[in-house]
């Protein structure tokens, strides 16, 4: 028997530790491709094409966009045909967004879209137009029960460019037995909500009982623009060339949003929407305001021992007789402009997703496009529909993603009080007159 | 070797070279000069994004921030990784555990331990830290704000990049140990040398160029910490916490406000500084290489 140095003893000891490490950690983050064999199944009829065709799909996770893209993912591979989806996060799809429409060739032969950045990528030719394909199949999808408006809210110039699946509107998620306990009604007003809020706090039940989703590098921008909008003015004038960020408006905005500081977390501007989640799981608020999307979460009771304790309402307005603060924001499918896979099997792909049955099966975890669907499984449905109504109607403009940009870090700083109101509505002011002058 | 097998040998080295340091290097450097799109020819703009860097406040920031997390990282991590490598190279059996248990940090992906860090002193995900320190002193932490205040910010990112570098030095230092001659160890105590003049005098300098080493891969390593920021330290940008490495990210790609051309620029600035923050290690180092052949 050979026997070791010390040295060689040790180096191989070291790398076995080495390795064991890495074996045993590796295996813990292994294999999280999206589950889609329990998505529902529906009729995907696509003309089978005479080559295998892959169709790479890029649909960020959360958990009312999962159930379509398993859906698509699980009704329309068979054949000839693979579809592909990987999980990834909103700001991955952001990003990869960005990068497979930049050039003549692409990753992702479908791509999930929003009316935020629609405007945006169809005014620069990045994304086919569907009105011909929806003409085609709307028959058999039965696509004209997909709501009209949201179908707006998807198209630019008169053209659609994203086939709409669900709706995410600002919903107000409120403690049913804290507001019973002080006898409150769900806020109407932003003074409603400073009351309450303030009830609450006053009532030693929890520090800070407002949890809203103010992340400084994103969030933050929603809540700005949903507070400006809630006081009648859109990012820039109807002329489309004069910012409204040096309005008495915009001043008045970023009062009324930092006279709700003292109710929330001091750390509030790095909340996103899974943190004030954990907020309302933990009981440590007992009022949100997020995205519809995020409400069903709320009720699992294998999320919170609070899961029966929610009750849903539209968010208030920022003054008495003004427009909610809310913000409507319509998630869809298009077809991106430098795809090589055939357009009218994608349409169908996209078609069946949202289809009837998968729209049903959406239900609660999504607030569907389509209209005439069964929603009282949903706790929330009622809410959403109300703040869909009473929503701010949406600035659709190119404009609007890179202003966004350009002032997201201005309005965290404001808000975190570095600098003064003043200072930074004039400094976005510049930022967008420049983003406009480049458009 | 024969002409023809040291090609073969050495021209897939060559080839992954070419592809993933120098083709990217070039881009870099071509894109500094450009204003460019994804996926469209850049247009020349010649030297405007050099002037936008350096003019930029947020640049002199995050430069500062870089360096000063840099400089308190390694010289904590030299002189606790001294000391922990030392403990270990004291252990026989036990060692493979321990030093399994002080590798997993190191194998770990940053961003997975970062946020698994951030739950420490996160009182939304529990907030341990907070409670076992308030209870150890009775509530003399109180609640820091550890991610919106500057200074309790940057301990946490601070704490979090010794946490996942220290394993490395230790274990380079643990392997310069190891080829410390015993004869001199036992010359040095017969002449009655005390421990800590031991270290002190004889095996630091006998590790000198592996130190030189880990010096030379701290400064690499830290300048260009990134991705545990992401979690760390979710509003860099406002309260200047924000590293070289995020603020390249945050300009070229973040939110879809993509500015390659001001990024790259800003990238080559680095290298260059890092070049020169390099050099007397890697001065010292082929000084020692021609000094041993």
């Amino acid at each position: 028997m050979r026997l070791l140095s010390p040295a060689r003893r040790t180096a191989r000891l070291l790398a076995v530790s080495m390795v064991a490490a890495s074996l045993a950690l590796t295996a813990c983050g292994a294999g999280s491709r999206t589950g889609a064999a329990t998505a529902t199944k529906v009729a995907c009829d696509f003309t089978n094409p005479a080559q295998p065709t892959t169709v790479n799909v890029l649909a960020y996770n959360s958990s009312a966009v999962d159930p379509y893209s398993n859906t698509m993912v699980s009704s329309c591979t068979h054949d000839n045909v693979t579809v592909k989806h990987d999980p990834i996060d909103f700001a991955g799809q952001v990003q990869k967004t960005t990068a497979t429409l930049g050039g003549d060739t692409g990753t992702y032969d479908i791509i999930e879209t929003y009316s935020f950045v629609v405007p945006d990528l169809a005014s620069r030719g990045k994304l086919v137009a569907l009105d011909d394909l929806f003409a085609k199949h709307q028959a058999t999808y039965k696509l004209d029960a997909i709501d009209k408006s949201l179908r707006d809210a998807m198209s630019y110039n008169g053209k659609l460019y994203g086939l709409p699946m669900q709706t995410q509107v600002l919903t107000m998620v409120y403690r049913k037995d804290l507001f019973a306990k002080y006898n409150l009604q769900p806020p109407t007003t932003f003074e409603e909500l400073r009351a309450a809020s303030k009830t609450i706090q006053d009532g030693g039940d929890m520090k800070y009982p407002l949890a809203l989703p103010w992340s400084a590098t994103a969030d933050i921008s929603t809540a700005y623009k949903a507070t400006l909008n809630s006081l009648g003015k859109n990012f820039v004038a109807d002329d489309g060339k004069t910012p409204n960020f040096d309005t008495p408006e915009s001043t008045k905005a970023f009062t009324e949003m930092k006279s709700l500081l003292p109710y929330m977390d001091p750390q509030v501007t790095t909340f996103d929407q899974p943190k004030v989640q954990q907020q309302l799981y933990n009981g440590s608020a007992a009022i949100g305001i997020m995205f519809s999307g995020r409400m069903n979460d709320l009720v699992q009771q294998k999320n919170t021992k609070l899961y029966d304790q929610f009750a849903f309402a539209a968010p208030p307005a920022v003054e008495k007789g003004g427009k909610q603060y809310g913000a409507l924001s319509v998630d869809g499918w298009s077809i991106p402009f430098n795809t090589k896979v055939d357009q009218d099997l994608l349409f169908q792909v996209i078609a069946a997703s949202v289809s009837e049955d998968a729209s049903k099966a959406s239900i609660p975890a999504a607030f569907p496009a389509r209209t005439g669907l069964d929603q009282s499984a949903s706790p929330y449905a009622a809410a959403a529909e109300a703040a869909i109504k009473g929503a701010p109607p949406a600035e659709a403009k190119p404009w609007v993603p890179p202003i966004t940009s350009a002032t997201t870090d201005i309005i965290g700083s404001v808000i975190l009080g570095k600098t003064s109101v003043e200072d930074g509505t004039q400094q976005m002011q510049t930022a967008a007159e420049k983003v406009l002058a480049e458009q | 070797m024969r002409r023809r097998e040291f090609w073969v040998l050495v021209l897939p080295s060559v080839i992954v070279m070419f592809g993933f340091m120098l083709v990217p290097l070039y881009r870099t450097v071509r894109w500094s000069f450009q204003k460019v799109e994804y996926g469209q020819p850049g247009t020349s703009v010649g030297l405007s994004n050099y002037t936008g860097a350096l003019t930029d406040p947020r640049l002199g920031q995050a430069t500062l921030f870089t360096l000063g997390l840099t400089v308190v990282v390694t010289a904590f991590c030299l002189f606790f990784g001294y000391i922990l490598a030392t403990l270990v190279n004291q252990l026989r059996r036990a060692r493979p555990v321990v030093l399994g248990l002080i590798l997993v940090p190191y194998v770990l992906p940053h961003v997975v331990g970062g946020v698994a860090f951030s739950w420490l002193f996160d009182t939304n995900f529990g907030g341990i830290f907070n409670y076992v320190v308030n209870g150890l002193t009775g509530g003399a932490l109180g609640d820091p704000l550890w991610f919106t205040d500057v200074w309790p910010n940057r301990a946490v990112v601070a704490l979090n990049v010794i946490w996942y570098m220290l394993p490395f030095a230790m274990l380079m230092i643990l392997a310069g140990l190891q080829g410390v001659s015993t004869e001199t160890l036992e010359a040095a105590e017969i002449d009655g040398a005390s421990p800590l003049q031991r270290h002190l005098f004889v095996i630091i300098p006998s590790i000198r160029g592996v130190l030189g080493f880990v010096l030379l891969i701290f400064t690499m390593d830290v300048l260009r910490v990134f991705d545990s920021l992401i979690p760390l330290s979710p509003q860099a940008v406002a309260i200047g916490n924000e590293s070289i490495m995020l603020y390249i990210y945050n300009v070229a790609f973040r939110e879809g406000a993509v500015n390659l051309g001001l990024g790259s620029a800003i990238s080559v600035l680095t290298i260059l500084l890092i070049l020169v923050l390099l050099y007397p290690s890697i001065r010292n180092l082929v000084r020692e290489a021609k000094a041993a052949a």
